[in-house]
């Protein structure tokens, strides 16, 4: 009950903050004398966005398909890979250094490329979706196979426990929590990667929307379409926050975030 | 008869080239089936990777291990294994780690209920079986621990510093714990530990281990009656032997 309580003010002091934060952004307008092509007010975006309600539901559709399609290629890739170099030497001296030096080039600066090599269609998007999901994943999934304890090492070696036993019973949930911190930053990433990619090519989809009505002054529908990226960005990765509280709710940081 | 654990000129060497570490040894040790041996020593002695080698967990750089004639050359399963960072999963309650280490050697789950119940009640966390470990204290966390070590009846124990985090309190509940257990099942214990009272108060025979690279330096026999409760241990025979191990030890400038 009284955690109750606890989570109910806290709930209450991010509102009044919010609250707070967009009282202050609609009269300020007036106050400063700010022009509306500079900065629009919080109610002339709800106001000039919801005529433009289809269009945005529509084109939030589109980039979900994009981030979502490329976030689950670049989890299934990245585990896989993940797990493939944590358990092969020759893999560890060669495609993980390769890795490594990739995670150093800015994978966006590929984007246009993509485009000009697949067109203006979903797949290059899928592609960069994944490129900038990729990395975060892999690298974390193997740290996360390879910082197994010594004593748990030592402990089911003694047991003569075969390598498959072994990996379901200990080394894969051992290593799930390191594994979703790169699952959380790729879901970060993957619609800053479709948004870039419609940026830079696309005839529909939120990032398309927003370069669109920015070139055509319009900011109150930039930031409308920025309100709907936003609730996609918030969707994706509160979707694989509550996985990581389903599958590892033992984890010391749920246990923290819970009390 | 042979002996049950023969050491032969066991020695470890870490690396190689100017990277090279002596370790441990050579070292030549007997054990009997049954006896509870201490190996005490100062930190970095190398006595954790005398037991490792023992169980076949770590290669020897020369030397050889036998089990009852029987050359070890990889991982022994029939082991318990105590460390002092415990085993413990963290996914798992109390008992379903116990089980962990019954799943991984592929027994019967069923079989063992009613033994888990009575380790855990021998060591008084049958209040504690559905909890987990990050809910319990270290002391707690280390004796269930020795349960999920000891729920497979393995014929040889080691025990790497198990006591060497707790406070002198629970150290003193868990040396009786382990003292009970192994007057009851007699396995063969090989206990690492640094601390000479303890050494003294559970085993057998204490083999005294110098700086590194450790060697033996010398073995005592603890010739005193069990269960050496706090009785045995106000005695002048028990604080004779703790003398005499702190004297070789303060020979080498260790204490």
């Amino acid at each position: 009950m009284k955690k109750f309580i606890k989570w109910i003010f806290s709930g209450w002091m991010l509102i009044l903050f919010f609250v707070g934060f967009f009282l202050f952004w609609e009269y300020s307008i007036p106050l400063f004398d700010i022009p509306r092509y500079i900065l629009p007010s919080p109610s002339e975006i709800v106001s000039k966005g919801s005529a433009d309600l289809d269009k945005l539901v529509y084109y939030t559709g589109v980039t979900a398909l994009e981030t979502v399609l490329g976030y689950i290629i670049a989890l299934i890739l990245g585990l896989g890979f993940g797990i493939a170099i944590s358990f092969s030497s020759i893999l560890r001296r060669t495609l993980y250094p390769f890795f490594v030096s990739i995670e150093m080039t800015p994978k966006i600066a590929f984007a246009p490329l993509f485009i000009s090599w697949f067109g203006f269609g979903l797949m290059p998007k899928v592609i960069i979706v994944v490129l900038v999901c990729f990395f975060p994943i892999v690298l974390n999934a193997i740290l996360a196979f390879n910082s197994l304890s010594n004593e748990l090492t030592l402990f089911y070696q003694s047991t003569g426990a075969s390598r498959l036993k072994t990996f379901f019973s200990i080394r894969l949930p051992a290593a799930l929590p390191q594994c979703f911190v790169g699952f959380k930053y790729a879901a970060i990433n993957a619609t800053v990667g479709a948004t870039i990619a419609e940026f830079i090519g696309s005839d529909k989809g939120l990032g398309f929307y927003i370069s669109i009505v920015t070139g055509n002054m319009r900011p109150d529908l930039a930031f409308a379409g920025i309100f709907f990226l936003t609730v996609l960005g918030l969707t994706v990765f509160g979707f694989v926050t509550m996985m990581e509280k389903i599958l590892i709710p033992w984890h010391i940081s749920m246990k923290r975030i819970n009390k | 008869m042979k002996n049950f654990i023969e050491v032969t000129e066991l020695k470890k060497v870490f690396g190689n080239g100017e990277d090279e570490v002596h370790a441990f040894g050579p070292a030549t040790i007997n054990i009997n089936s049954g006896e509870f041996v201490s190996v005490l020593g100062p930190s970095g002695c190398g006595k954790s990777t005398l037991m490792l080698m023992v169980a076949g967990l770590l290669d020897s750089t020369s030397g050889k291990v036998e089990f009852e004639n029987k050359l070890v050359n990889g991982p022994k399963t029939d082991i318990g294994i105590m460390f002092q960072d415990n085993t413990l999963v963290p996914w798992r309650t109390v008992k379903g780690n116990i089980e962990l280490q019954l799943e991984l050697r592929g027994l019967n789950l069923k079989d063992y209920q009613e033994q888990i119940n009575n380790i855990l009640k021998s060591v008084n966390l049958e209040d504690f079986a559905d909890r987990f470990p990050n809910e319990l204290s270290g002391g707690m966390q280390q004796r269930a621990a020795f349960c999920q070590a000891m729920i497979h009846d393995p014929k040889i124990i080691l025990l790497d510093e198990p006591l060497g985090k707790l406070d002198a309190m629970t150290r003193e509940k868990i040396r009786a714990d382990f003292q009970k257990l192994w007057m009851v099942k007699k396995p063969t214990v090989i206990f690492v530990t640094h601390s000479i009272e303890e050494a003294v108060q559970l085993s057998n025979r204490v083999i005294l281990i110098t700086p590194r690279p450790g060697i033996i330096d010398r073995e005592i026999k603890i010739d005193l009656p069990y269960p050496r409760d706090l009785k045995v241990k106000r005695s002048p025979k028990f604080t004779e032997y703790v003398n005499s191990i702190q004297e070789v030890f303060h020979k080498y400038g260790v204490i």
